[in-house]
């Protein structure tokens, strides 16, 4: 590791001098002000983080290239990386498949349903325990946290049966309420870290003004999280999004996500591979994106939800 | 009429506080009570209740000791390779100040990538014959015949193929939470300890590492809860083969389950899985967290 390697965002470019001189702040040194044992250090790690970019972007862009590719060509020996021939075929017989877009429609309504449940019990529930500070809300907030850990395998079974009996069995609101099980403990987690940076003379200002605390809560703090709700939304979408094990024990024929079709894939109609990695291509693009375009945003809520929780 | 703040404060939390308790404690309490019965795989068939058999049973049976131990070997592989992999990066991104910033949000793609996914690709990609990874090996002349290595036909080695895709996936995590922690590290002192002559090892283990404590402790815990869930990539990968070579905890219980037909053992084993996986991480907690002193 070069000195390099040690610069904080937020501290003085590291000194290059000898270490037996003194005083070396060089606060607001630019760049070209450097000197070449610098610059190159920098050039190796820059070098060093195209090599990993790369092999780590590799399985996916092969992934890609893969569902480009003729059926046949897709299980070639020796495999190429590029196709040989660029076709959609393997877009086309994937979505052709009876229940690919179904499974897509049911995704989307079940990941949305989730989300909305989460953020309506979480947003008012994580606002409690951080404004008011009681011991109750101590003790849920620890109790939430303890849900993450309890394996999924261990209460999808009991929870089925528990829909089948509600007479929800196979549908988008039973997968929907598991679902919630897994982004709720993690949406109160983030939205109380959103909640804790909020002033609390916001809604004493208000509350003086005549609102109430509900009437505050609602106009006057929820406005300033918005962002926040917004970073909690997209994590309890993507939980919902991408999860396997519950859709795959509480669906059916008619409430099958995604996940579960493409995992049905390698049995049902033997191994295709090509229409596999194109379904997973179409599944995952749209998600990758929306994190690109919200990187910001989805950086700052992971870091909270992993520092605090 | 004007509640008090503290009742106030228990209202808001109680719609949430409801749907815990019936959709995460009733289940769980189902999860237990069922272990104590022989339970008919079909629905409505006979309940005989049997006490600790089911216990006995699992703790006895070979298939139950051994995905313990494959599922405790498998979280340790997992979360030590993504932690050294996402302390380079982070150091890695640290160095490279804030130039780096797109190609850190690039970097954490495959954490919107379904786990699904995730494993089905680098099945792809391991695969005996037509898996790219044993035919570019072979192209470079490190392996003499691109089969050599069977990553998921080889049941010594196969635990830790099926691991990769959940490295690869959550690798990105670890590196994340490292980089928050290393921007909160006080220049200052990076500095004094270079000026005292010491060199980069030094720098990473006595100052670096030792300040990151709590976010290595939590960001180690998370992971490894979420390790030790494996389930979604071993599945697609091998189903736990080649020999139940990779079936941990998860699937052993979802096979029990569901392909053996024997609710009452699965809940069984249900719970002493969950009762394991809260005692380590309590202990893991208490050990490397040390709530208050760093706090």
């Amino acid at each position: 590791m070069s000195t390099a390697s040690i610069t904080t965002k937020a501290g003085p470019p590291p000194s290059s001098a000898s270490p037996s001189q003194p005083v070396l702040r060089r606060r607001g040194v630019n760049r070209e002000g450097l000197e070449a044992g610098r610059r190159s250090t920098r050039t190796i790690l820059w070098i060093l983080l195209a090599v990993a970019m790369v092999l780590y972007g590799f399985p996916f862009l092969y992934l890609l290239f893969t569902s480009f590719k003729t059926p046949i060509d897709t299980i070639a020996v020796p495999p190429t990386i590029l196709p040989r021939e660029w076709t959609l075929e393997n877009y086309t017989s994937a979505l052709g498949r009876s229940g690919v877009v179904a499974s897509f429609i049911n995704s989307i309504q079940t990941a949305v349903i989730s989300t909305l449940l989460s953020l309506v019990l979480a947003v008012p529930a994580a606002y409690g325990i951080t404004r008011y500070k009681t011991p109750s809300g101590r003790v849920f907030i620890m109790a939430a946290l303890v849900t993450r850990m309890v394996p999924p395998v261990a209460i999808g079974i009991p929870l089925a049966s528990m829909m089948s009996s509600a007479g929800l069995a196979d549908t988008p609101i039973a997968l929907s309420i598991a679902h919630t099980t897994i982004s709720l403990p993690l949406s109160i987690w983030l939205m109380s870290s959103f909640f804790e940076s909020v002033p609390r003379d916001l809604e004493e200002a208000a509350t003086v003004d005549g609102c109430s605390r509900l009437g505050a809560l609602w106009r006057v703090v929820i406005p300033v999280v918005s962002g926040g709700i917004a970073v909690t939304a997209i994590f309890a979408f993507l939980a919902s999004w991408n999860e396997f094990l519950f859709a795959l024990l509480m669906t059916a024929i008619r409430s099958q996500t995604t996940p579960v079709v493409i995992a049905n894939f390698q049995t049902q109609f033997g191994l295709d591979w090509g229409s596999m990695t194109a379904l997973a291509a179409v599944y995952s693009i749209p998600v990758i994106l929306l994190t690109l375009l919200l990187q910001r945003k989805i950086v700052a809520g992971m870091t909270l939800g992993a520092v605090k929780g | 009429m004007r509640i008090s703040d503290r009742r106030f404060a228990l209202y808001l939390m109680t719609p949430a506080a409801l749907f815990l308790a019936v959709f995460v404690a009733y289940p769980l309490f189902r999860l237990v009570a069922d272990s104590f019965f022989k339970i008919s795989p079909i629905a409505g068939g006979p309940r005989d209740f049997v006490g600790f058999q089911n216990y006995v049973t699992a703790f006895t049976s070979e298939a139950f000791t051994s995905a313990g131990w494959r599922t405790l070997g498998y979280t340790v592989v997992v979360v030590a390779l993504e932690f050294t992999l996402g302390l380079g990066m982070a150091l890695l991104f640290t160095a490279l100040g804030k130039k780096s910033q797109i190609w850190r949000t690039v970097f954490l793609y495959p954490l919107m990538i379904a786990p699904i996914v995730a494993g089905l690709l680098w099945k792809f990609l391991m695969i005996d014959n037509f898996g790219l990874i044993g035919t570019l090996l072979h192209q470079a002349g490190i392996l003499s015949d691109p089969n050599q290595i069977g990553w998921l036909s080889d049941p010594n080695i196969v635990l830790f193929s099926v691991a990769i895709p959940d490295i690869w996936l959550t690798t990105s995590f670890m590196c994340l939470v490292l980089f928050a922690g290393l921007q909160n590290i006080p220049g200052d002192l990076l500095e004094a300890a270079r000026l005292d002559g010491a060199r980069a090892p030094a720098l990473l283990f006595r100052i670096i590492l030792p300040l990151l404590r709590p976010v290595i402790a939590v960001a180690l815990v998370v992971r490894g809860i979420d390790a030790a869930r494996a389930f979604d990539t071993i599945l697609i990968q091998t189903n736990g083969g080649p020999q139940s070579a990779s079936e941990t905890m998860s699937l052993l219980i979802y096979r029990t389950m569901i392909r053996f037909g024997d609710p009452g053992l699965a809940s069984a084993m249900g719970t002493i899985y969950l009762i394991a996986m809260l005692a380590i991480a309590f202990v893991a907690v208490a050990t490397i967290w040390r709530p208050g002193k760093d706090n």
